[in-house]
């Protein structure tokens, strides 16, 4: 079910959170809020499902006005950061209970909480105590919970946070899984872009209560609005170079770059290499001396400070033995070079 | 300083305010509740005194007919120590002349030495009154007189000439301290006036706690719902009643229902009679009973339920609202199941110390009317401390008192096993 906010904006006191937000989710598709916390994103979750009442705008689901209806009557399925699980309920009563408090008929709920356990994958579970739960369980459960009263809309608030990095791994492709085999429409709460890129259809990055970029992930990671987007995105991060842009690209103490096709730009600018984009591969052009090299197994992570004091990051393949303070002349990737004016905005 | 001594030393407070709080005091309840000791035999050591009045109970304690006869009838002789003391009050003449004619003579009826006085040749004594009291300086008797020991009384008794196989039973019945006995729990089971506290001690905590948890719960609850500084104030105005001193509390209470009280003055407007709503009957008596201590002990469930919910993690109520549960439902099914702990503490506290307060129902009905809201606590106090009689029952009441401490103990044991107490101060119960 497609879902709509328009010009939503939210109060707390006297501090505006959110000023009129405009955001659309597809039927069908995973969305990503994504952003630093402090961003909004949780805010906009929260009233989305009700639980915040709406200081101004619209929220429709399926081109119905839901701004004012409570969150026992919104159609939505939460899964909370922490889970939320009912610590004295069993599994069973955990995932029952949206169903209990509709006052359905117990057979009916029995079917609807083994269905959605055979889901989830936690049948066998059914009659312990979410304290006898692992994380990843747990999550499990919160997630049939969510779903059981069959909500037009799931929203995921953080949902790995707690997890350990390889139950991490686990999770994102199963409730990739179990959003892809339901169809339903998903909002994912992040504030980890690995999460968002690797799950969601599109990701709304967020800043400061506003939207900066609405974008599929590989559009918004190669083609970023703003120098924000470039600098959340990506891991390790994009390494961003002040340059006087003239015939070609001066980063001082004698260094350039070529200046890359279709850029405009003269004068004092910005300008972000990816670590992908930077090493011996490109050739030469960069002299500088490595200041620390991280390796990370099949890849290592080098930082080079450059003559003019700068840094630029590169990642690359292990393969000669790289030391600190080696000096190296590295070439860049000038056509995935991206530019930014002063104050951010992409040229 | 090692560490072991260290660590008495810390505990060196609690011990003592154990020892002198608990444990002796629990000893001492123990010790009088096995004596008979009364204002009148007092806490000390007693004297022998066989009182007239005693005279006619002798035979059914056991004593012979013939030796009750001998005390009764002991009678009056002049000897040198009476004639002492009627020349002191009544003049050396008389005492002279008496001696001259009488020196040893004995009357078995004061009547007959009377006549001898009046009819003294030189000066009789002529005022009834006076003959009374001069024919008593000659008394022999041992009845009403003071004997500090038991031999001085064994003495008179044999000089009185009384069957010595009366005499054991005579030096009991005489003495007038305390002594050793059961004969407190006997009692204790014979007087039918037991049922009764124990009846009113049921009603009285089976209500109020019922009061206390409920009303405690509501309080909270309801608190919880409110904006914050609203569910603050409400909270402050309902612990008043505990934090008021109990008299003064009890006081508004007794103005609130007097015949010339709040509710009086206000029902008066619409034509009803003025009466005492307070003592008006039985019923009327327990509402107020258990208002007046309920009121006090809701403030304190409420505190304890409010943070008991408090502790309850938001986003779990978040989820439940989310899940379809109004707030009904998420009180019965989410809010409630996780009070378990609290409210079984709160239960168990209160069952104890229902049991053994009495100040309230003391400051306000004062047991009655009629005796209907004494509890056991309260005939215990009564008893023991506050007999209008006069004749404070010190064995009798800590015989009341001691069941209580029985009482206490057990239902301490049950708690600390029930409630698991290691476990309970481990960690919090409401938690994932």
């Amino acid at each position: 079910m497609e879902l709509k906010l328009e010009k939503f904006t939210k109060r707390f006191g006297t501090t505006t959170v959110i000023d009129s937000m405009d955001l659309t989710v597809n039927s069908g598709e995973m969305m990503a809020l994504l952003g630093p916390s402090g961003c909004g994103k949780s805010t906009t979750l929260f009233a989305i499902c009700g639980i915040h009442r709406m200081n101004g705008g619209r929220l429709l689901f399926g081109g119905q006005d839901v701004t004012t209806v409570p969150a026992q009557r919104r159609s939505v399925g939460v899964v909370f950061q922490n889970y939320a699980l009912y610590p004295h309920m069993t599994v069973r009563e955990n995932i029952g209970f949206p169903l209990k408090v509709q006052r359905k008929a117990k057979a009916e709920i029995a079917s609807e909480v083994g269905q959605m356990a055979e889901l989830v994958q936690i049948s066998n579970l059914l009659d312990r105590r979410p304290a006898q739960l692992s994380g990843g369980q747990q999550q499990r459960v919160a997630l049939a919970r969510a779903m059981v009263r069959k909500p037009d809309v799931l929203l995921l608030d953080e949902p790995l946070a707690n997890l350990d990095a390889k139950l991490r791994l686990e999770m994102r492709s199963e409730i990739r899984r179990i959003q892809k085999e339901t169809g339903i429409t998903a909002i994912l709460v992040t504030h980890d872009q690995v999460e968002a890129m690797s799950m969601c259809d599109r990701i709304a990055l967020m800043r400061d209560g506003k939207i900066v970029q609405l974008d599929t992930p590989e559009g918004m990671y190669r083609n970023p609005k703003t120098q924000f987007v470039a600098g959340f995105l990506g891991n390790p991060p994009i390494s961003f170079l002040s340059v006087t842009a003239g015939d070609t690209l001066s980063l001082g103490e004698g260094l350039t770059l070529a200046r890359p096709q279709g850029l405009e730009a003269s004068g004092d600018i910005v300008i972000g290499i990816r670590p992908e984009h930077f090493g011996p591969q490109y050739g030469t052009g960069l002299e500088g001396v490595i200041s620390f090299v991280e390796p990370q197994g099949r890849e290592e992570l080098v930082d080079v400070r450059l003559a003019n004091g700068q840094e630029v990051r590169a990642i690359l393949p292990v393969g000669d033995p790289l030391k600190t303070g080696q000096h190296v002349n590295w070439g860049v990737a000038t056509d995935r070079i991206l530019a930014f004016s002063q104050d951010g905005a992409r040229l | 300083m090692s560490s072991r001594w260290l660590g008495v030393g810390f505990l060196a407070p609690a011990l003592v305010a154990v020892l002198f709080f608990f444990l002796l005091p629990v000893v001492m309840t123990v010790m009088f509740s096995f004596t008979n000791m009364t204002t009148a035999t007092g806490i000390t050591g007693g004297e022998y005194l066989l009182s007239k009045s005693r005279l006619r109970q002798l035979e059914a304690e056991g004593v012979s007919e013939e030796t009750v006869e001998r005390l009764e009838s002991a009678g009056y002789q002049i000897t040198e120590q009476g004639l002492a003391a009627l020349a002191e009050e009544f003049g050396e003449d008389r005492a002279d002349e008496l001696r001259e004619d009488y020196m040893g003579e004995s009357f078995t009826a004061r009547r007959d030495l009377e006549r001898v006085l009046r009819n003294l040749n030189d000066d009789p004594i002529r005022r009834t009154r006076d003959r009374k009291a001069a024919a008593d300086l000659f008394a022999v008797t041992i009845l009403d007189e003071r004997f500090p020991t038991e031999p001085a009384f064994r003495d008179a008794l044999t000089e009185s000439g009384i069957d010595p196989a009366d005499h054991d039973a005579l030096v009991k019945t005489a003495y007038t301290g305390w002594t050793w006995t059961t004969d407190n729990f006997k009692l204790l089971f014979e007087l039918p006036a037991t049922l009764r506290y124990a009846m009113n001690t049921a009603i009285y905590v089976v209500f109020t706690l019922a009061f206390n948890v409920g009303f405690g719960l509501f309080l909270a609850i309801s608190t919880f719902y409110l904006p914050q500084h609203l569910a603050n104030t409400f909270r402050t105005i309902w612990f008043l009643p505990r934090i008021l001193p109990p008299v003064m509390y009890v006081l508004m209470w007794k103005w609130f229902t007097w015949d010339t009280g709040f509710i009086s003055t206000v029902l008066s407007v619409f034509g009803v009679t003025p009466i005492n709503w307070m003592t008006e009957s039985a019923l009327n008596a327990w509402t107020v009973v258990v208002l007046i201590n309920g009121f006090v002990g809701a403030s304190l469930g409420m505190i304890l339920f409010s943070s008991a919910i408090k502790a309850i993690p938001l986003s779990m109520l978040y989820a439940s609202e989310v899940d379809g549960a109004y707030r009904w439902d998420q009180i019965r099914y989410i809010i409630l199941p996780q009070l378990r702990w609290p409210v079984l503490f709160m239960t168990s506290y209160q069952t104890l110390s229902l049991l053994t307060s009495f100040e309230y129902i003391l400051l306000s009905t004062e047991g009655g009317p009629g005796g209907s809201t004494t509890t056991w606590a309260l005939a215990a106090y009564t008893t023991a401390l506050r007999n209008y009689g006069g004749n404070l029952e010190y064995g009798f009441g800590a015989a009341y008192a001691l069941v209580l401490v029985i009482i206490g103990i057990i239902l301490s044991v049950l708690y600390l096993r029930f409630f698991n107490f290691k476990e309970l101060v481990a960690k919090p119960r409401i938690e994932q």
